[in-house]
């Protein structure tokens, strides 16, 4: 593994969970309550809709293609790259989405 | 005792395995001990981190697995529980739980790589800290929930 992946991974990982949250960017939905997985983002179908399974998929498949780019540029472009970026930008990640959850905590 | 309950026992081991390994490792990393430790708080610091980094992943993977399929019973059975007492402290705590778990299989590679091939000590010891953070959070959080609502009840 190349030390370009591991970062640009993590990186993307974080940046597109927290978009496909925000936004609701699922790639798919699971309705618990049938047992069915639908693609992209649905309602919930006599239940509940489940959009994590789906969230992840979104972000798993961003950061991989992103991992895989930054492993294939020269060693120059990609020399630069900051290692605290792997855990800072997880930091900024998790910070926006505790203050996206925070009605939760207020009420 | 239905399998949700089997599988939540499981959970709740894999966690207890994968809280003491990356528990040990970020207290060698953060609060490395003079060896030959002799009290018990520094052999618990002087363990080899290295030799707990792929036992880490997987015990962090498969847990997120066994999480992720018991999440639709949560979603099911007890979070309606949850939003009908009003308990919205612990709800807003899950819904972080599961961002943290996501967040943290993004960080799995950078973690296992800065363990195994370079010389980033400052970058090893912030993700080992920043998963065990993960870590202890989710399990705190998810053995609250299972005291409020236990499965198979």
């Amino acid at each position: 593994m190349k030390p370009a992946f591991a970062i640009v991974f993590a990186v993307a990982f974080a940046i597109a969970y927290v978009a496909s949250v925000v936004n609701n960017y699922a790639l798919f939905t699971y309705h618990p309550a049938i047992g069915e997985f639908g693609l992209g983002v649905q309602k919930g179908k006599d239940g509940p809709a489940m959009y994590w399974y789906g969230w992840l998929a979104t972000s798993g498949i961003v950061a991989s293609l992103a991992g895989v780019f930054a492993a294939l540029l020269p060693e120059s472009a990609t020399r630069r790259l900051w290692p605290g970026l792997t855990w800072s930008v997880a930091l900024v990640a998790i910070a926006v989405l505790a203050y996206d959850l925070r009605q939760f905590f207020l009420k | 005792m239905n399998w949700q309950t089997v599988l939540l026992i499981v959970h709740g081991l894999l966690a207890v395995a994968l809280l003491g390994a990356i528990t040990h490792q970020a207290a060698s990393v953060l609060l490395p001990a003079k060896r030959p430790a002799g009290s018990f708080v520094g052999r618990f610091r002087a363990v080899p981190g290295p030799s707990y980094v792929n036992a880490i992943v997987v015990l962090y993977l498969v847990t997120a697995v066994l999480g992720g399929i018991l999440y639709t019973e949560y979603r099911m059975g007890v979070r309606t529980v949850v939003e009908q007492l009003g308990m919205w402290p612990a709800h807003g705590a899950f819904e972080l739980k599961e961002h943290l778990a996501a967040v943290g299989l993004g960080l799995l590679p950078a973690y296992w790589y800065y363990w195994r091939f370079t010389g980033e000590p400052r970058t090893r010891a912030a993700l080992t800290a920043f998963l065990a953070v993960i870590v202890w959070w989710n399990f705190l959080v998810g053995h609250v929930l299972n005291n409020i609502r236990g499965f198979g009840v």
